[in-house]
């Protein structure tokens, strides 16, 4: 077949259902989309949200309830840097508790971008070039929000450099035999790998913004970012290269970074921590929650920004079949927790689960199960896969579940601990809200301002997919 | 300016606008604060320095103020930053306990007591150890006052002399006519001596002695049994049976402190010497909590009970007539209990096959017939002269009967005082609720209060003068058996104090001005003339004790007891009425009356058995909450005859079913910043902020009818809850929770009954089974010279929690306050836990004492990112504090839990100018912990490096015994014993020779350097 006409037959040709009709309000701001070529088409569609003088108006209003919440969040932290972390509800047996629990789920969260730009890539999965970009985005902010915690949880909060290997007049080094160091490491390492990953996905959308940029500044701006792209032969082939090793760099580090983060646990002998299973299940974990917040994030993205033409329904499907693949990987971990505290025969170990199920945080538990194990299921129904309200609901459940999840693990474990005359009961302080949800604040406006002013989907991998690259 | 202001003037307030400028002329424009602003800087500290090291040097006498300035010469043995030791004494309710002062360049920082003290043997209480703080008190008050109108106004020492030659020659003249004296109860020869020279200066005058918490029954009891005042000293070394009838003698005695000591001689499994008790109370007391057999019972039983032992002690044992008829067996309802009864036919059994190795105490609070009575009992099992010894009576004045307060309110309603001086005593607070003794101060027309605060009474006395802190003054004491004390100054007064004995002095015109020279003169019989010879005087002072004062031994003859007349429901039964409930006040085990409520580590300080901190609450035994359907933290409206106040119940296994308890010394309206002050309108404390009071104040509730315990309390359940701070059970612990604490509870504390033990002495070996513990690597560390280690013997605690004060003291452990407690955030290094165990309604009791394990594997030291917290080479787990960036990682993976992390500063308030003198209670060997750093015991590692240094001067190994920890120190039985483990005799190695020792969560294989040794009971085997 000849260069087949437009993208609404070549969405047909793929079997995706027929995107429901645009709301009147957004339809004002997507302009004309301008030639006939199919490229071209794909190429207007990502990088006009950039160049659009307005964004829609739900854009405006997202951004500044997001920045309400970063004010929240500096007010926040000021205050606990000023007078220490007890004004979060930690105390003597629950030393971590919202500040761990946060940096564990944010990390899971980052965990969705890598493992679909690296390890889909590898293993040639087409469909989610719509995705990769906004899920690597993803990752990055969500890497941000998770590595605050770690610096701000620590009683003295101007030094989390110590945990550094600077060298320095003090003659102090990290102590390695610590998981918090090796955290560092595995965070910090992702964090850099993930970031160059995206950003060097990124240069070939940003040298198309900076050819059409109308604007001088934004051609100043973009060309910096864009360096030097010329999109020659020698230049794609490089580039080629350069993604297929680091996507091979990254990939050991997805599974790494969340087992490093579950040592934490895993090395400890707090019972409830103490777990061998540990690695496996975090990833697991942090994979089902990272998916559901792609999902999440991507579903009002491409309602709002018109990109369903390119996020097809088929892609949220595969997207979803993943999360109830991993979510049950995550459920058979819970089962096993419970098998081996009673296979293991410690009575602390047993105590630990027994109160989990149904001591006095039982209501966590039984809401992290819910959310996790229970409410995904209704993802082997098809229509319920492709139902977008359905999917939102559930994704939202998924992220609300892991969260409970690592309260499950941190904070019940911790608050019963060996001694029962050590045992306390952990309630956050109006402190831990704040800071928690301005970390929300912070990830929403960076994700917004990257909506708004970086290419949201890989322009040049969607290309490469196109019925269009291989019709001759 | 007046006139410019006349129309414009500024205001402050809007009240104050509205008062009319003539008014606003008298007053300054800041209120005058109610004391000169303090200077504790250097200049003056040096002074109170110099003045101390002046009188440490020489027996010193501070008096001789014209020292009063720093050292241009070093004096011969005082080295700076070394500390020196000095001894005194302290006196509560009337009976004085000998004490050793560390003294840290002037300062007094640490207090234990003094080994050669006959109520001490070296053991301190929490009191004791708490002293330091109540010295350094910012709230204490800073000098002189007189009544002004909206408020109290600051005045001169001189001022108040004037006042005092004028007014008492013109009383001198009158012969002391209409001049009163309200005195608390006190055994200072020095102030009977005063109090005779002012009786004889003053001769109409009146003399009363109040003591809130009194036992005159004792005396009264005495009388009844022997017509004269005998004391009563128990050995209970020798006991075999102990009997306790309501009697806490480890715990509530002046001289508990050496019973707890007596009695842990007799707890020693392996030297084959195991006493056994039986203790019947309505409370759960240290001496309930390690009895062999407890029953909770009600405090109105105990009388039927102790006729019931007596009638069937006297008939088995063939009494001899000369002590007259026994008892007749009372028909109490509560005695056909099938449980008691079997328990009391075991113990009269046992008590019978012993004649003269028991002992049979009855509590303070019994009657005085009780106390008769078992005076007779002891005779009839053939103990006085073996376990019970008499002395000669040293108390020859009047029982302070709670009458005194009575009389005193009735001759000043009568018009007959004109003149009233209040020597230490707060009467306006502990008077019981029908005596309203504000009303009764404010008719009469010169009141003058001497007190260590501006409290209920001297917020409302015409004058208030300062009253010395005991560190602060010379005194004497005598303890439980005679023997004398001299209480010595260990710093100049902060505050310009005078101590009662000068108080009197000054007024009565003595020609011993001096404290000093005062108690010379009192104690001339006894230590000769120290003027002339002060070589007895300065031996005493150094010792403690001046020799040869204790009381002779006396062999009083018993009277016949009368037959018992029973009241009210003295022969119930034992269940639980409502409306009919037992309603007992006791002194708190912390704050006692009420006159430590503002200290802070009394505060805080766990109660030994509820854990509660800050509150005084109502106990309640679980099976009574249940009848009036409340639980924990239930506010509820308790009411004695017309008297009620509101307060939280909770519940207190070990309480006898019907009888409720309140402790009393708690709701201070003018206690100070700790203990509350009064809220807006009691504006008598011009600088301070108001407080709420801390818990409920429980004198209310007392009358003529209710003194320390009687029936007829009425127990309302509001819908209301309160908000309690309890250090353990934090919250009330659900099925899970209780499942789990009784699932582990035997491998965490282990127990055996002595028949047990002697079947399997090696009985805690088995109380786990885990696989070998095997190392992963090599232990890094050799260990070459010294291995430290400590050993708890469970069979010894007591569980009274003075180590945990005295930790305290020694190591700069910050209080937290309420909130933070309830939250978790208590920083107390060393805790005792408590657990239950069997029938709520008559548990068993175990204590545990936790400091930090000192793990060989320290888990904390793995999980430290920035290697803060370290194995040292004599096998510590230091903590570096300047190391510490606060992950709390630390504290996460230690099993015990004994790691505590500042939240906050906490030592944020000593920024503050009022509260700079409070710094001077620190210890300088031990650095004050910034906010965000984890903390936790370390052995006192001052404390062995301070050992090490002076072995290592002296050229000589260390040797056992010389390093000791502040726990150890403080504690009565000696339960804590702490040593090099390299060295083989050491008592520590000794100790964990022993096949007692276990090692708490040792399958852990974390090798804690802490081990305990296990708790031996010795139950009657007939009980099985």
């Amino acid at each position: 077949m000849a260069a087949v006409g437009d993208l609404q037959e070549w969405q047909r040709e793929s079997g995706a259902a027929d995107a429901p009709a645009e709301p009147k309000d957004y339809r004002a701001w997507q302009t004309e989309s301008r030639g006939d070529n199919p490229f071209a088409r794909i190429t207007d569609t990502v990088i006009r949200i950039v160049e659009t003088p307005k964004p829609p108006r739900a854009w405006y209003i997202a951004l500044t309830i997001s920045l309400c919440w970063v004010a929240c969040f500096l007010v926040a932290v000021s205050h606990l840097v000023w007078n220490g972390i007890g004004i979060w509800g930690n105390n003597n047996p629950v030393g971590w508790a919202w500040d761990i629990v946060n940096f564990v789920f944010w990390v899971g969260i980052g965990h969705a971008g890598t493992l679909i730009s690296a390890i889909l890539f590898l293993l040639r999965q087409q469909w989610r070039t719509v995705i990769n970009r906004a899920a690597e985005a993803m990752t990055i902010f969500a890497v941000i929000c998770a590595l605050m915690f770690p610096a701000l949880h620590i009683g003295r909060p101007w030094l989390p450099y110590w945990m550094l290997p600077i060298p320095n007049q003090m003659d102090m080094w990290p102590q390695f035999r610590s998981p918090l160091d090796w955290d560092v490491f595995a965070v910090s390492t992702y964090f850099t790998v993930s970031l160059v990953f995206w950003f060097m996905g990124l240069v070939p959308d940003l040298a198309s913004i900076r050819d059409r940029a109308d604007t001088t500044g934004r051609r100043l701006i973009y060309g910096i970012l864009a360096l030097g792209w010329r999109g020659s032969a020698r230049q794609w082939h490089r580039y080629e290269r350069a993604y297929l090793i680091l996507a091979a760099l990254s990939t050991p580090l997805v599974l790494s970074v969340h087992s490093v983060v579950s040592f934490d646990f895993a090395t400890a002998q707090l019972p409830g921590w103490h777990t061998t299973i540990f690695p496996p299940y975090f990833v697991a974990g942090a994979i089902f929650s990272g998916f559901a917040m792609v999902n999440t994030l991507l579903i009002p993205a491409r309602q709002f920004f018109g990109l369903k033409g390119l996020i097809e329904m088929r892609h949220l499907e595969q997207m979803n079949k993943i999360i109830l693949a991993t979510g049950t990987m995550v459920g058979y971990s819970y089962a096993m927790e419970f098998f081996i505290a009673w296979y293991g025969a410690s009575p602390y170990e047993q105590f630990t689960f027994i109160n989990r199920a149904f001591g006095p945080y039982a209501w966590a538990y039984w809401t992290m199960v819910s959310c996790n194990v229970i409410f995904p299921q209704l993802f082997w129904f098809r229509k319920v896969r492709t139902n977008i309200a359905a999917m939102m609901v559930l994704c939202v459940l998924v992220n609300v579940g892991m969260w409970f999840e690592r309260f499950v693990i941190i904070a019940t474990s911790i608050s019963r601990d060996f001694l029962p005359s050590a045992w306390g009961y952990y309630v956050p302080t109006k402190w831990d809200f704040i800071t928690f949800l301005g970390t929300f604040g912070i990830f929403f406006t960076l994700f917004l301002l990257f909506c708004r002013f970086l290419p949201m989907i890989a322009t040049a991998e969607v290309k490469a997919i196109h019925p269009a690259a291989h019709g001759h | 300016m007046p006139s410019m202001n006349e129309e414009k003037r500024y205001w402050r307030s809007l009240a104050e606008h509205a008062t009319s400028p003539q008014q606003d002329e008298a007053r300054p424009e800041f209120e005058a604060p109610l004391a000169p602003p303090t200077q504790q800087e250097r200049r003056h500290f040096l002074k109170l320095s110099a003045a101390s090291v002046a009188l440490a040097g020489a027996a010193g006498c501070r008096w001789q103020e014209d020292h009063l300035l720093p050292h241009t010469q070093q004096p011969e043995g005082v080295v700076p930053g070394i500390p020196r030791y000095f001894m005194t004494a302290m006196e509560l309710g009337g009976a004085g306990v000998g004490l050793k002062v560390k003294s840290y360049d002037g300062r007094p920082i640490k207090i234990d007591g003094n080994p050669a003290h006959p109520d001490s043997l070296g053991g301190s209480d929490a009191r004791h150890q708490a002293a330091v703080l109540g010295l350094y008190d910012p709230d204490r008050s800073r000098g002189f006052s007189t009544l002004a109108e909206g408020g109290r106004k600051p005045a001169s020492e001189n001022e108040f002399r004037g006042f005092a030659r004028e007014h008492f020659s013109a009383l001198q003249a009158q012969k002391g006519r209409g001049l009163a004296v309200l005195a608390g109860e006190s055994s200072s020869p020095s102030l009977a001596d005063m109090k005779a020279r002012w009786q004889a200066r003053f001769p109409e005058a009146r003399w009363f002695e109040y003591e809130p918490v009194s036992s005159p029954n004792e005396r009264l009891g005495s009388r009844l049994a022997f017509g004269k005042v005998v004391r009563t000293r128990l050995i209970l070394e020798k006991a075999k049976v102990i009997v306790s009838l309501d009697a806490d003698i480890l715990g509530s005695r002046p001289d508990s402190l050496a019973l707890a000591r007596a009695w842990s001689k007799g707890r020693q499994p392996e030297a084959g010497k195991m006493s056994r008790s039986y203790v019947f109370e309505s409370s759960l007391s240290e001496t309930g909590a390690v009895a062999d057999h407890r029953f909770s019972l009600r405090a109105e039983h105990i009388k039927p009970l102790a006729a019931y032992l007596d009638a069937e002690l006297s008939r088995r044992l063939a009494a001899p007539a000369a002590l007259g008829a026994a008892q007749s067996a009372p028909s109490a309802k509560f005695l056909e209990d099938p449980e008691l009864r079997k328990l009391l036919t075991a113990m009269i059994a046992d008590l019978a096959i012993q004649p003269g190795a028991s002992v049979v105490v009855v509590g303070a609070t019994q009657p005085p017939e009780v106390h008769a009575l078992v005076h007779r009992i002891n005779a009839v099992l053939r103990n006085v002269g073996t376990t019970v010894q008499y002395l000669e009576g040293l108390d020859s004045s009047e029982p302070s009967a709670p009458e005194a307060l009575r009389t005193l309110n009735e001759e000043i309603a009568s018009g007959r005082v004109q003149t009233l001086l209040v020597l230490d005593s707060n009467p306006v607070y502990t008077a019981p609720g029908d005596i309203d003794f504000s009303a009764a101060l404010a008719k009469v027309p010169r009141t003058i209060c001497a007190s260590l605060y501006v409290d209920e009474t001297a917020s409302l006395c015409s004058w208030h003068v300062p009253l010395a802190h005991f560190l602060e003054a010379w005194g004497d004491v005598r303890a439980s058996d005679g023997t004398i004390s001299i209480q010595q100054p260990l710093i100049a007064p902060l505050y310009g104090g005078k101590s009662a004995i000068e108080i009197l002095a000054m007024l009565s015109g003595d020609e011993l001005p001096w404290g000093l020279q005062i108690v010379q003169r009192a104690l001339a019989p006894v230590v000769g003339n120290a003027a002339a010879d002060p070589r007895l005087w300065r031996k005493s002072l150094h010792d403690g004790i001046v020799p040869g004062t204790a009381a002779a031994p006396d062999h009083p003859v018993l009277r016949p007891i009368a037959s018992f007349e029973y009241a009210g429901g003295a022969l119930s039964g034992l269940e639980a009425e409502p409306g009919q409930l037992e309603l007992v006040l006791a002194p708190d085990p912390k704050i006692y009356d009420g006159r430590f409520a503002n200290n802070g580590w009394l505060m805080e300080l766990p109660d030994w058995a509820t854990k509660l901190t800050w509150d005084n609450a109502l106990l309640v035994s679980p099976k009574t909450a249940q009848v009036l359907g409340v639980t924990d933290s239930t506010l509820v409206t308790l009411s004695m005859e017309t008297e009620s106040v509101s307060v939280p119940v909770l519940v207190a296994p070990g309480q006898a079913t019907g009888s409720v308890k309140l402790y009393l010394g708690y709701g201070r309206t003018a206690g100070g910043s700790v203990a509350g002050r009064a809220l807006a309108g009691g504006s008598v404390h011009g600088e301070w902020d108001d407080q709420a009071s801390v818990g409920v104040n429980a004198y209310r509730l007392r009358s003529k009818r209710l003194w320390d315990f009687a029936r007829g309390a009425n127990v309302k359940p509001t819908t209301e809850k309160y908000r309690m701070a309890t250090t353990q059970d934090k919250h009330t612990i659900d099925r899970i929770g209780k499942f789990g604490t009784d699932d582990r509870l035997p491998m965490l504390v282990r127990e055996a009954s002595l028949t047990e033990y002697e079947e399997h002495p090696d009985f805690v070996k088995h109380a786990v089974h885990h696989p070998p513990l095997l190392s992963l690597w090599k232990d890094p560390v050799k260990y070459e010279g010294h291995r430290w280690g400590m050993s708890i013997d469970l069979n010894k605690c007591t569980g009274c929690s003075n180590c945990v004060v005295a930790c305290q003291a020694e190591n700069n452990v910050p209080t937290v306050g309420k909130d933070r407690v309830y939250m978790g955030r208590e920083m107390h290094w060393l805790r005792i836990d408590r657990y239950f165990k069997g029938d709520p309604e008559q548990p068993e009791v175990v204590n545990q004492p936790i400091p930090c394990q000192q793990c060989e594997h320290a888990p904390c030291e793995q999980v430290c990112p920035v290697g803060a917290t370290s194995h040292s080479h004599e096998g510590l787990n230091d903590m570096t504090y300047n190391r510490c960036i606060g992950t709390r990682y630390c504290s996460n993976n230690c099993p015990y839990k004994v790691r505590k992390f500042n939240f906050f500063n906490f030592h944020e308030d000593l920024k503050e100018e009022k509260n700079k003198v409070q710094q001077m209670v620190y210890n300088p060997e031990v650095t004050v912990r910034f906010r965000g750093v984890m903390e936790k015991c370390t052995y006192c590692v001052q404390r062995i490096q301070e050992g090490k240094f002076r072995a290592s001067r002296e050229n000589r190994p260390l040797r056992d015994g010389e390093v000791t920890t502040a726990c150890q120190d403080s504690c009565p039985t000696q339960a804590i014993v702490f040593g090099d483990l390299n060295d083989p005799n050491s008592q520590v190695s000794q100790r964990k020779a022993n096949q007692r020792d276990y090692s708490l969560l040792e399958e852990l294989n974390v090798r804690p350097r802490t081990t305990y040794l296990a708790l031996v009971r010795n139950p009657n085997p007939e009980l099985g």
